[in-house]
């Protein structure tokens, strides 16, 4: 947790350095009172000071080993896998429309990222895919993205 | 008898076909989201919130405020059989309620559950129906530097009292209050921090930032490992549900007391039904005949926490309906629902939208009886839900939440932003943030920067005005001490250790 926190204050303490510089271009004050700049700006210094806190916390910590562990590589590949497919289904919606992406998302979840048989996820998926269209389109009237083919 | 007529007009208003409809629905989804573990109250809250969107607002909040209490009843069923709680605010319960079931007693465990939950549920609604108009009449009259040190300090006491780390958690809270600014200033009318995207106008869209925080992170977390199951298998009849003679009056005070005692911890802003529940099942070891046999299987150590969850759940809706000020992830997600609906919990949202509040207040007493007979009769039914496993679950919920998403504004943005929210939730998670001041914050932060601002502008930019005026100095006082008091126990446990040596 140490390192993790030490890095975790670098990072914060760079965004808000970049914030705080923002914020100072805007208006600080107004004719009759503080401006639109005046409380990022503020809240980016103390983000500042946490950010150093943090890091001197961190830094000063006698173990280095409480918290939780770093995630095993295992871990890492289920949830780079899940974030990697929703990427590309939002990025896709649009053109390949709801129906398509959704069935080919599911069925990516269940059957490549958690090696379940390929028939079920195909059933599930059709199912859920189904269930969302009825629950959205159809009960609640939302326009739900479309491919050309109009599905 | 003014409140009898208001709750009169509140019954008819939540007794109406389509609201009693959705608050079945709610309770109904709130007890599945308790029973099921990896997904929470919070999960459930912001799913709902672009579901409901196209309904009147009463009805929208009658159904989050139904997945709220409801999950409360849920999350005791798989303490009690599985050992692994449903709801963080249903920790304590596995202590004795999976014990009980061991011995085979689970019948037993689960209807004192759900009967301590009605009771201390509607007890809890009694004292919000009498407490929170009060409040709101004494609040009308806050100015902006009133209003100023109030969001300040439900934001400190929240910020806190999450996490194990004050400075996390501060940070956490900073974090929101920044993502709050951008978009356009409400003061002046221009822009800030947009990027030059058109779609960040308007602000960091709420709904992607909670469901990405929550539903996406939780689903996230949830992956890396899959979750083990035991059951404990017990044949569950109706007539073995119910406690008997000893039971009940091993229960009684726990009962009692833990109603009590979660009430006034959920009207404070920070603590919650989990800090109640924890609460209530520490009191009662400590007054008890036989501390011992606590974790044993002792049946007021399910009552009790029991108890105190769902009255806290109660108690939560006094600060979040009379001041806006939410104490918790899911009463901030419950606020965020309200102002997109276009009504500002206060303590003029008695005045100006009375069908909300009383509407809300009456579906609440219906909604613990319709609990009540969903979690006895039929809590067999949810238990055969514990044998989806989560591997089916997982794409449902993500797929749930990213259409949701979307549906609420027809945008495409909205699900990156929920997609982000999603990612930095989860690095949250990893790196011990609380993600509920985030939330918090994000909803407050509007009021805080306009309050403050205001503040200042009619003191000349003279800071002293939050300390001058008396509720405000309190108000400010309290905050600023707040922030304060895990530093101060954490010297007190220095000392007391090295006085010790």
């Amino acid at each position: 947790m140490r390192k993790a926190d030490q890095i975790t204050g670098i990072v914060m303490l760079v965004f808000s350095l970049i914030v705080a510089y923002t914020s100072w271009q805007m208006p600080q004050r107004v004719e009759f009172g503080p401006g639109m700049g005046f409380l990022p700006f503020w809240l980016a210094v103390l983000m500042a000071v946490l950010s150093v806190l943090l890091l001197f916390d961190a830094t000063m910590r006698k173990s280095a080993s409480a918290g939780k562990p770093f995630p095993t590589s295992q871990a890492l590949r289920n949830v780079g896998m899940v974030i990697a497919g929703l990427g590309v289904y939002i990025a896709v919606l649009d053109t390949v429309g709801f129906a398509v992406s959704t069935v080919l998302y599911v069925v990516y979840l269940l059957a490549i990222v958690q090696n379940e048989r390929w028939l079920k996820s195909a059933v599930i998926s059709l199912l859920s895919t189904g269930g969302l269209y009825v629950v959205f389109q159809v009960l609640l009237e939302v326009k739900l993205p479309q491919n050309i083919f109009g599905f | 008898m003014e409140i009898i007529q208001h709750l009169i007009t509140g019954f008819e208003i939540a007794l109406s076909l389509k609201n009693l409809l959705f608050c079945f629905m709610g309770v109904t989804l709130g007890t599945l989201i308790g029973v099921l573990p990896g997904i929470g109250p919070v999960t459930g809250v912001a799913i709902l919130i672009p579901i409901t969107f196209g309904l009147d607002a009463t009805t929208a909040i009658i159904t989050m405020a139904g997945v709220y209490y409801g999950a409360m009843y849920g999350g005791s069923t798989t303490s009690i059989l599985l050992n692994v709680p449903g709801e963080s605010s249903s920790v304590m319960t596995t202590l004795d309620g999976y014990q009980m079931a061991l011995k085979g007693r689970a019948g037993p465990a689960l209807g004192m559950a759900a009967i301590s939950s009605f009771i201390a549920g509607t007890f809890s609604i009694i004292m919000l129906s009498w407490i929170a108009p009060v409040l709101a009449d004494f609040a009308v009259a806050f100015g902006p530097p009133e209003y100023f040190a109030l969001t300040f300090m439900g934001l400190t006491l929240v910020t806190g009292l999450a996490g194990d780390s004050l400075i996390k958690g501060i940070m956490s809270g900073v974090f929101g209050l920044l993502l709050a600014c951008v978009g356009v200033d409400a003061i002046s009318g221009s822009p800030r921090f947009i990027f030059g995207s058109i779609y960040l106008l308007d602000g960091v869209g709420f709904i992607g930032v909670a469901v990405g925080l929550f539903a996406l992170a939780e689903v996230l977390v949830n992956i890396e490992e899959p979750l083990k199951q035991v059951f404990v298998n017990t044949k569950l009849s109706m007539k073995s549900l119910f406690p008997n003679r000893q039971d009940w009056k091993d229960s009684v005070g726990a009962l009692w007391r833990g109603s009590i005692l979660g009430f006034f911890v959920g009207v404070l802003p920070g603590a919650g039904a989990t800090v109640a529940s924890f609460l209530s099942y520490a009191t009662e070891k400590k007054l008890s005949k036989h501390p011992e046999k606590f974790g044993t299987g002792v049946i007021e150590g399910v009552a009790g926490p029991e108890g105190a969850n769902n009255s806290a759940a109660g108690g939560a809706m006094v600060p979040l309906l009379t001041l806006g000020i939410p104490g918790s992830g899911t009463t901030a997600v419950l606020m965020g629902a309200l102002l997109i609906h276009g009504i500002r919990p206060g303590p003029l949202l008695f005045q100006e939208h009375p069908e909300v509040v009383w509407g809300l207040i009456a579906s609440m007493y219906i909604g613990n009886v319709l609990l009540l007979i969903l979690n006895l009769p039929l809590v067999g039914l949810w238990v055969s839900f514990l044998k989806v496993p989560y591997k089916i679950l997982m794409p449902l919920i993500i797929t749930i939440s990213a259409v949701g998403v979307f549906a609420t504004d027809n945008n495409i943005f909205d699900m990156w932003i929920m997609f982000g929210a999603g990612i930095v939730g989860y690095v949250m998670r990893k790196l011990d943030f609380p993600a509920a001041p985030v939330v918090l914050a994000l909803v407050l932060g509007p009021m805080v920067e306009r309050s403050l601002r205001q503040s200042l502008t009619i003191s000349h930019g003279d800071i002293s005005i939050f300390f001058t005026r008396p509720i405000s100095a309190v108000l400010t006082t309290f905050a600023l001490l707040s922030l304060f008091a895990p530093l101060v126990r954490k010297f007190w446990k220095t000392y007391r250790r090295a006085k010790m040596e």
